[in-house]
């Protein structure tokens, strides 16, 4: 349900959104034009002379002219931008914009565009010199966003200086396009990840795979490897049975994240989720089976890109929260669903604890809090 | 053409435009307008990249100290030009600006001077505005604004780099369309030339709108009058001989559709004459009087010694432009009623002539109705006359003259019975004893007239004039000379006589006690203009086209303004009347045919009434089911759909049918694609169709996302392509 609030603000964005739809500016050339202008009129009206006044309508005629062409340049334009489920804060991404022209008969001539997000024209660098009318054209521009989290693109301006570059003409479309920005990876300690491997060995998790020991005996069915039939126990049981083999490697790694950190802590709270990305991705490079748990939200234990990029969106919307704030509680609710036997190797990120015993529910194998992650993302 | 290339080359025409503006003016001396010439040709040259001539504003390698002495001396040029040499700031400025123009055709290298340039060329335009009303002005400005137009939209599309073009802008720039050069190409063209033509549609709207409200606070009359003669209070005899082959146009005289019957001859009175001294013709009393006007700005003129009642001609209006003369006079023809124009007040002298107040420095347009005395047919036969004593003291006047004048008057009129027969004998003695020529020269004369009745026997209206006012005179009859205009050149294109110096012509006014003055014109027609060649027709035409220029541009007023709001308002009122006429003449026929019908009705049964309902049920009917495909595609994708399935799941079973009408029937096992397979086996032409609505269908209906209007809009426009086509070889 909608607090009062929202419905102020929807109403203020649309207010707005209709107010500055179409906006039209002087150019400095346009100031010198009207300024001739002005002066041509005032001769004209002091000498009564009827050429005069036509020279002041030719003025005249041309900024009419202007406001009619450079109106139809910008209207009827429809855009669809494509953009990247997630993209990397640092790292440019590649976003799409599809311009139509639905003008009948008008082409569109020196369109440029901007995004807006935040009330502020942002330029791309989108220039569309020529635009046939009943045409798209495809635009693509790099997206670089700093931080994490989320990117709202409300609106599309484009603005033209067609036909004489007297006038600047504006025209405001929505096009909401929310863009998940995930941490930044960054380069690990070799060393680092190196010595968390090595103590992960003692965690595997029998699954099933390519591999020689024996992992489990069923019944055939149509498309098994025939080559897998145990006929041992296909004898036996006069049914046919086959053999599955266990993967060679079984180490499986839970990465958890606290959200808890003092506003003090802010910092170091980024670098540590930016830690965190690098450290899953570090280890989805090498096949691991991983699981992530961010304050209240799990993962689930998983591998593969599809994997990855899920985790990759739970640290790009996780929030920070205050130790004394009412939903901290909450978000040590899960910690204490873990178990080893599914969990794997537990690596545990806490950039603020209080040293007391509640603060950790759960036993982590491999416990990183302020002053390591301090270290260790020192060079972030 | 380059962008770039077409920019510099509609830069140097908009220039060339201005200038040629301020040449035709005859503003610019001639060795400066040849140095200014020959600078825009090459720069011009240079601009097309002709080869030898490519590099020639590179060349010019000045540096720009030298430039900014070359401005400060222009300057100084000014000054002097100012104080010494034109000793008026329009021609100096005129002269500087030229100056400036041609130094900033040198220069032309940065965006910057091209601004400059811009705004120079305007200054020239506007100089040669303020500097002529003549026609010529409609093709400059037609270049001018057309190369404006170009000129702008080229300087602003243009990227080419002028030395001054910022270099974040275009490295901020991402082109969408690198692969398309930046040439003219033939949409571009027609794009531009038709922006020129709604520009100057505009131009000519806003013209007429924009309130014409003169302040005049530093306005400046300008233009030399036209000298003529023959109309001041003395005239010479001879002086219009002197004017008579100068084509120099006078003034243009309009008249109503109605009167265009007199397009033949039209006298234009000017000035009357009483007294003859020998040699000179002049006024008696140089005493004027002003007369007064009505609310609406309408003079009544009264000719003292005029009688307009009960034998006078039907009206004759006559709209007159007058160019400057350095006369006061205005001309009509007589005897002039009324006379309407913008001007502050009129004066008339006792013989009837018709004066401003001042001598216009500029054109006089104005309006004359006037009522032609006609002669009484009394009076044509009346044995004798009895002439008022002022009339016989004033215009029976004669100087010394030969005795031979009068022998001669008696001689003519011997065989007259009544005084009117004798006059017509002068003028036929006149009119057939005499040679006209030109070529006769009085000015050392002591007896012009007897030398022409008795020596020469040659000479033109002045002699023919002056000759018939002294024979009648010295017979009794009074008579007086009249110069004035008699226009002959009729210009079939405008409705109009065109008066000419050349048509500056004198005549004789006869007194009759209960006519009045009564026109006779002694001179033989000189056969001019008998012979008119297709030049001349074509001169006409253009004459007429300035007579327009000036009419509906030049002398273009706010009385114009308020005719103009009073015509659209007359012509609203005259449009809602015939509307309305035309509903009150079409509901008295619906209701008496609604009469014929509800009689019948009630005469017969009311079985017709359900016949025609019936009919009309069925023709709506019948409408629904010519358009229900329409209808069916405006509703799946218009309205907001409440069924289970999406718009395209609609419009897919709109095309399936379609496809069903054309044999090609879906089997239910077949999935969507597998359909499409067979369609683009058994109608090939159909296929493209098929598939991409069939890929819009798969999409909206199992992609789980709602596809755009634009979407379905390309889908309905599918499924009426499919619709048109025609299945062939079933």
């Amino acid at each position: 349900m909608k607090t009062l609030g929202d419905f102020a603000h929807v109403l203020r964005t649309r207010v707005l959104t209709f107010v500055t739809r179409r906006s039209i500016r002087l150019t400095s050339e346009g100031v010198r034009f009207l300024l001739f202008t002005i002066g041509i009129g005032i001769a004209a009206i002091n000498t009564g002379n009827n050429l005069f006044y036509l020279l002041l309508a030719l003025m005249l005629s041309l900024v009419v002219v202007s406001g009619l062409l450079s109106e139809q340049c910008v209207r009827k334009l429809t855009f669809h931008r494509h953009v990247p489920d997630l993209i990397m804060a640092n790292d440019p991404a590649m976003v799409s914009l599809s311009v139509t022209n639905r003008n009948r008969w008008f082409h569109g001539y020196s369109l440029r565009l901007f995004d807006v997000g935040g009330g502020q024209d942002l330029d791309r660098g989108l220039f569309i010199p020529y635009l046939e009318a009943r045409r798209s054209v495809l635009l693509s521009y790099p997206l670089l966003a700093t931080k994490r989290g989320r990117i709202t693109l409300e609106h599309l301006r484009a603005e033209t200086l067609f036909p004489f570059g007297l006038f600047l003409k504006r025209a405001l479309y929505p096009a909401e396009t929310t863009v998940l920005v995930g941490p930044p990876i960054k380069p690990l300690s070799l060393r680092f990840v190196e010595d968390l491997l090595s103590q992960g060995q003692g965690h595997p998790l029998p699954r099933r795979g390519h591999g020689t020991q024996l992992y489990n005996l069923r019944l055939y069915r149509p498309g098994d490897d025939s080559r897998s039939i145990h006929w041992m126990t296909t004898a036996r049981t006069a049914q046919l049975i086959v053999r599955e083999t266990e993967i060679e490697d079984q180490r499986r790694v839970t990465v958890v994240l606290s959200l808890l950190a003092p506003d003090h802590l802010d910092d170091l709270f980024e670098r540590t989720v930016t830690f965190t990305a690098s450290l899953l991705w570090q280890l989805s490079q090498r096949q691991y089976p991983l699981r992530l748990i961010v304050g209240a939200d799990d993962s689930g234990m998983g591998v593969g890109s599809d994997h990855l990029l899920h985790m990759m969106k739970a640290l790009a919307i996780c929030r920070r929260r205050s130790p004394n704030g009412k939903d901290s509680r909450a978000s040590r609710a899960r910690w204490g669903d873990l178990g080893h036997h599914e969990s794997g190797y537990i690596v545990a990120l806490c950039p603020w604890s209080n040293g007391g015993p509640q603060e950790h529910p759960f036993v982590a194998d491999r416990l990183l809090e302020g002053t390591q992650l301090e270290e260790l993302t020192r060079a972030f | 053409m380059p962008f770039d290339r077409a920019f510099r080359l509609s830069s140097l025409l908009l220039a060339a435009s201005a200038f040629g503006g301020l040449v035709l003016a005859q503003a610019v001396p001639s060795w400066l307008a040849a140095l200014t010439a020959t600078i825009l040709s090459l720069s011009v040259l240079a601009a097309m990249e002709i080869s030898f001539f490519a590099e020639f504003p590179a060349r010019i390698t000045v540096p720009a100290r030298l430039w900014n002495v070359l401005l400060i001396g222009a300057f100084l040029f000014f000054l002097v030009d100012l104080a010494a040499i034109s000793g008026d700031l329009l021609p100096a400025g005129i002269h500087f600006l030229t100056l400036l123009l041609s130094l900033k055709l040198l220069t032309l290298h940065q965006r910057v001077d091209y601004r400059h340039l811009f705004a120079i060329s305007l200054m020239a335009i506007l100089a040669s505005a303020a500097l002529t009303t003549e026609i010529w002005y409609v093709p400059i400005f037609l270049l001018y604004l057309l190369t404006t137009v170009w000129t702008l939209l080229l300087y602003h599309l243009c990227d080419v780099d002028l030395g001054a073009s910022p270099p974040a802008r275009s490295s901020s720039r991402q082109l969408a369309h690198e692969d398309q050069p930046r040439k003219i190409r033939a949409n571009f063209f027609w794009l531009t030339n038709g922006i020129a033509v709604l520009a100057f549609g505009l131009t000519v709207a806003i013209f007429f709108l924009l309130p014409r409200i003169g302040a005049g606070m530093w306005q400046k009359t300008r233009g030399d009058a036209l000298r003529t003669t023959g109309f001041s209070e003395r005239v010479d005899l001879g002086t219009i001989g002197a004017i008579k082959q100068d084509p120099q146009l006078v003034m243009r005289v309009e008249l109503p559709e109605s009167q265009q019957s007199r397009r033949d001859r039209l006298y234009l009175r000017g000035v009357a004459y009483d007294r003859y001294d020998g040699r000179s013709w002049n006024t008696g009393s140089p005493r004027r009087r002003n007369q007064g006007s009505t609310e609406d700005g309408i003079f009544s003129i009264i000719p003292l010694g005029s009688r307009l009642s009960g034998t006078v001609s039907a009206p004759i209006m006559q709209d007159i432009l007058l160019e400057p003369l350095d006369t006061a006079v205005l001309f009509s023809v007589p005897v002039a009623v009324t006379v309407t124009g913008e001007f502050p007040g009129v004066q008339t002298d006792n013989m009837g002539a018709i004066f401003l107040p001042f001598v216009s420095s500029a054109r006089t347009r104005y309006s004359v109705t006037s009522r032609e005395p006609l002669l009484l047919p009394a009076e044509q036969t009346a044995q004798r006359m009895d002439y008022p004593r002022g009339i016989q003291d004033r215009y029976l006047q004669l100087p010394e003259l030969s005795s031979q004048v009068a022998d001669l008057s008696h001689a003519v009129t011997r065989d007259a019975a009544t005084p009117y027969e004798r006059i017509m004998a002068v003028h036929q003695h006149l009119l057939q004893s005499y040679r006209y020529s030109l070529d006769v020269e009085t000015a050392s004369s002591a007896h012009p007239i007897e030398d022409f009745l008795f020596t020469r026997k040659t000479g033109y209206c002045e002699h023919y004039a002056t000759a018939m006012v002294l024979m009648l005179r010295t017979i009794g009859i009074p008579a007086r000379l009249v110069t004035g205009f008699l226009a002959t050149e009729w210009n079939e294109f405008g409705g109009y006589f065109t008066v000419r110096q050349r048509d500056a012509h004198a005549w004789v006014e006869v007194f009759f006690p209960r006519s009045g003055w009564i026109t006779f014109d002694p001179t033989p027609a000189t056969g001019a203009g008998a012979l008119r060649s297709r030049w001349e027709a074509l001169s006409r035409f253009s004459e007429s086209l300035r007579l327009h220029w000036d009419r509906v541009f030049i002398r273009y007023s706010v009385r114009d303004q308020f005719a103009m709001v009073h015509g659209v308002r007359e012509t609203g009122d005259a449009a809602r009347d015939r509307v309305r006429r035309w509903l009150t003449k079409m509901s008295v026929s619906v209701a008496s045919v609604l009469q014929t019908l509800a009689g019948n009705v009630r005469g017969i049964t009311l079985g017709y009434l359900h016949l025609f309902m019936g009919l009309a049920v069925l023709g709506t009917a019948l409408v629904v089911l010519l358009v229900r495909d329409r209808i069916g595609l405006w509703m799946a994708t218009c309205l907001p759909s409440s069924r289970k399935h999406p718009a395209i799941a609609q419009l897919y079973q709109r095309m399936l049918k379609v496809l069903e009408g054309q044999g090609v029937r879906k089997p239910p096992s077949a999935t969507p694609r597998e359909f499409v397979h067979e369609v683009e086996r058994c109608w090939q032409a159909a296929g493209p169709l098929v598939s991409d609505i069939t890929a819009c269908y798969c999409r909206g209906r199992f992609g789980g996302k709602r596809l755009s209007s634009e979407e379905l809009t390309r889908v309905t426009e599918q499924i009426t392509r499919l619709r048109r086509l025609t299945r062939t070889g079933r």
